[in-house]
């Protein structure tokens, strides 16, 4: 019996080792991404003789193996279903889900938070002079601060896990404090949201950014500001002015992704449409597209995602309405602009969004020195306050994708 | 290279196996052939700069084996320039840094080189100087074959991790070997569980080690004594899950290599413990250098002085850095003690409390042997006996880790246990009692599991990111 078992062991681990190359060469040019990773596949490596000499060409080659390997998402999905169902571990994939939202985990640690002051320094002296740039071209500046779904809420971590609220209060204090001594308008939409109780119903519980709600709160709060700083009366709407609806579509936040959207939500995104619509023409890094500023799905089924609000990041969306009455306006930051941008345009003659993460014709000064808008908004979350490259680059000559 | 990857599981080993086995049995040499040249890709996946120190190596020990053969005339030179040569090698590359940097420290003015540590370096020196040794000493015949003694010193399953195998182990089988189906479903089987030790236990211990060991500012003693009991966990499964993996390797191919491991964890004695554990170093410092010091038969001071060079080089020998230093000199004053001051007290204590006290010790050990520096030592040391604790007693990351990990910590208990063993005899009784059932569990478990243990730990390694080897930094 023994001879038996060691021949259809033998059989079975020479199959095993066979059918893995076999399948990932027959399939090797089947797709070149990886949805629930959102990321591009892996590239062959480039032949190189110092990588060769250092061992980096060989080693690289396990990573565009393992990218291709057959069944991959299948089997990092079963990783995620054992991880989450069986295992019942507290966090997967980084993403904390033992509590009633998907939230980062944050390693445990504590330093010193004076720290932040010191640091804040360079980014509030960038945006500092690129205010009073912006202003002596007859333009003003604001910086939106926004809070990241995690920091939001921070009481929903369980009690063992790390949330550090110690530390994030103090880098957001710092960092306004900062732009508050380099003479930076700003809005802290964290403090607003508190104003206004904190409401659950502003941020996604499966996704790292807020929902269309928090969006629209921190509209309706930015232009209240600008109004109010400029003397301006810009129109806002608000929601009496808006028929707001949750679209029937299963709702994939990006924390949820990283769980292959195996996480139990009932979560639906929500547009509001205005009831007297607007107008407007639209241009996406120069070409011209459809009048919309959400991209629909076209079954009830399919997935959605947070790049149902303005179809994603784009280097450069223009919406022109052709009211010349209102003022021009530039927005750039990272992705919590785009949901803001689906109302922003509503108040101006024309609305232009920079992320410069993609934008690489000019840089932000050249930009807005040709373009010399009346309004400029920053708006950025709180855990890229002090990260540098991308929308901090406000004040370089340097073309952002350099 | 390492066996834990896509390319090798899936890449290397199958290539390799093709082309061996589809040479027949009797081209013992073209079979040969293939494993030295397979060996050699394998280290140069590394950098293909390495391989020229490979050739070194080989090129030093098989001259020198040649040339301190008995009979030789100047065979004790040949001997000496060999291991001097060995020595030479092993020191640039892996102490220079550290003797430079500690001169620095000194006030001298000297550049610490930059040097990179060659994969498993520690491994085929010692390797390649025990050859040269037995040579001389006429436990060994002189290889005349340059490729046969290249094929000794790089053959991959042991080459960058161990065990270090000697040369009368294995000299026979690399002249003449037969490969069997059973050799191989048995290797087969053996690397299997040896990847599994790997991939499923160790890899998630050592990320609850990671994180106790960088706590630092807010390390507790529960997540202090959590830490060093699955950084306990994670260098056992380890090592010897790689040790698995080669010694299953070495089978497949016909090679019978000796063990390296006998579940070191049930010791009762640190003396015990290192005569379980990585066996094949602890008896290379028997052989070469503890015995010939003197070993055992002389006085008591001369004794322990041999105890103290053979730990402080073993310390060394494990890594440049001063806390390794002092964990050769913590199991130099364990053995020290155990030999002349608490060993027979120690025999007459209950089983349980022997047991308690050699682990207790051993895990002290591995916090010695894991810390990055001596603040690091002293933090994790007051941590764990509840001196002045960053964290306190208790933390939320000890609460977190445990839960994350509790199925591996709890999984990790009855897996260094001999459980394999005690079943096995059982079902072989039962076996030779007639029962068909136990022959069929028998025949029918090992393969059944292994080809379960393979699945998980492929599905682990392609989802896994983290997957460092602990032992080939040495």
């Amino acid at each position: 019996m023994k001879k038996l078992a060691d021949r259809v062991f033998l059989l079975c681990a020479a199959a095993a080792l066979l059918s893995v190359p076999a399948l990932t060469l027959a399939r090797v040019s089947a797709r070149q991404s990886l949805y629930y990773e959102n990321r591009t596949l892996a590239d062959k490596p480039a032949w190189d003789w110092e990588a060769v000499l250092e061992g980096d060409w060989f080693s690289s080659w396990e990573e565009w193996y393992s990218d291709r390997v057959p069944g991959r998402t299948t089997l990092l999905r079963l990783t995620a279903k054992a991880d989450l169902d069986l295992l019942k571990r507290p966090v997967v994939n980084d993403v904390v889900v033992s509590g009633d939202k998907l939230l980062p985990f944050l390693p445990y640690g504590r330093w010193d938070t004076r720290v932040h002051r010191t640091n804040a320094e360079p980014f509030a002296e960038d945006l500092g002079a690129f205010s009073r740039r912006v202003e002596e071209l007859g333009g003003r500046f604001w910086f939106v601060g926004i809070p990241e779904q995690g920091p939001y809420f921070y009481d929903h971590y369980p009690p063992e896990l790390e949330n550090r609220r110690w530390n994030s209060t103090a880098a957001n204090a710092a960092f306004f404090q900062a732009l508050e001594d380099h003479g930076v308008a700003y809005v802290d939409m964290e403090a607003v949201y508190d104003a206004q109780g904190r409401p659950e119903a502003y941020y996604s519980a499966v996704d790292h950014h807020y929902r269309w709600r928090g969006a629209l709160a921190a509209y309706e709060a930015v232009l209240d500001r600008i109004n109010g700083d400029a003397g301006w009366a810009l129109p806002v709407m608000r929601e009496a002015d808006l028929n707001i609806r949750a679209l029937p579509n299963p709702y994939l936040g990006s924390r949820n992704r990283k769980l292959y959207g195996l996480w139990p939500s009932e979560e639906r995104a929500e547009i509001g449409e205005l009831k007297q619509p607007i107008p407007f023409t639209r241009k996406d890094d120069g070409q011209a597209c459809g009048a919309e500023v959400y991209a629909l799905p076209g079954s009830e089924e399919q997935l959605v995602t947070y790049g149902l609000y303005m179809g994603g990041d784009h280097g450069e969306t223009v919406i022109r309405t052709n009211r010349p009455e209102l003022p021009n306006a530039l927005i750039f930051g990272d992705s919590f602009t785009n949901a803001m941008e689906t109302l922003l345009y509503t108040s101006f003659n024309e609305t232009r969004s920079l992320d410069l993460r993609y934008y690489e014709e000019k840089s932000l000064r050249e930009y807005v020195e040709e373009y010399r808008p009346e309004v400029v908004l920053c708006v950025r979350d709180n855990t890229a306050f002090y990260t540098s490259g991308g929308n901090a680059r406000v004040w370089t000559d340097e073309t952002p994708g350099a | 290279m390492v066996f834990s990857s896509m390319t090798f599981l899936f890449g290397f080993l199958p290539v390799l196996l093709a082309f061996y086995f589809l040479l027949p049995q009797r081209f013992r040499r073209g079979r040969n052939g293939v494993l030295l040249v397979f060996s050699l890709l394998f280290y140069a996946w590394g950098g293909l700069r390495l391989l020229g120190l490979m050739a070194v190596s080989i090129a030093v020990n098989y001259c020198g084996g040649l040339l301190a053969a008995p009979g030789r005339r100047f065979r004790r030179w040949a001997m000496w320039g060999a291991v001097a040569v060995n020595l030479a090698l092993l020191g640039w590359f892996k102490y220079a840094g550290f003797l430079a940097e500690n001169l620095v420290l000194l006030g001298l003015p000297v550049e610490p080189p930059e040097v990179t540590l060659p994969i498993g370096i520690s491994f085929f020196t010692f390797q390649g100087m025990s050859y040269v040794l037995d040579v001389y000493r006429g436990e060994a015949p002189a290889e005349r074959s340059p490729l046969r003694v290249a094929l000794y010193i790089a053959l991959f399953p042991q080459l960058v991790a161990g065990p270090i195998v000697r040369y009368t182990t294995v000299a026979g089988e690399i002249a003449s070997r037969r490969e069997t189906a059973g050799d191989a479903a048995d290797g087969g089987v053996r690397f299997c569980v040896g990847l599994a030790k790997k991939m499923l236990l160790a890899n998630a211990l050592g990320q609850v080690a990671d994180a106790a060991f960088r706590s630092r500012t807010v390390l507790s003693t529960a997540m202090a004594w959590l830490g060093a009991l699955a950084y306990t966990g994670q260098i056992y499964f380890d090592f010897s899950g790689y040790s698995d993996m080669a010694i299953g390797l070495g089978r497949v191919f016909g090679f019978h290599f000796l063990e390296n491991f006998n579940y070191p964890y049930l010791s009762r004695s640190a003396t015990e413990f290192w005569r379980r554990w990585h066996i094949s170093l602890s008896s290379w410092f028997r052989d070469y250098v503890y015995i010939p010091l003197g070993g055992s038969r002389c006085g008591p001071a001369r004794q322990a002085g041999n105890i103290l060079a053979v730990w402080l080089l073993t310390g060394l020998w494990h890594g440049a850095a001063w806390n390794f230093l002092l964990w050769g000199l913590y199991y130099a004053a364990l053995l020290l003690g155990e030999r002349f001051l608490w060993g027979r007290a120690l025999e007459r204590a209950p089983a349980a409390l022997r047991h308690g006290y050699a682990l207790f010790f051993i895990v002290v050990g591995w916090v010695l042997f894991r810390a990055e520096s001596l603040a690091d030592v002293s933090l994790m040391l007051r941590a764990l006996f509840g001196i002045s604790a960053p964290g306190g007693l208790g933390s939320g990351e000890a609460l977190y880790y445990f839960k994350e990990f509790r199925w591996e910590l709890l999984l990790a208990v009855p897996a260094a246990l001999p459980l394999k063993g005690l079943l096995e005899r059982r079902l072989n009784r039962r076996a030779r009692e007639g029962s068909r059932p136990a022959a069929a569990l028998l025949a029918w478990g090992p393969p059944a599991l292994a080809l379960a243990l393979l699945a998980l730990s492929a599905v682990k390694l392609v989802s896994s990111t983290f997957n460092p080897f602990i032992y080939f930094r040495f």
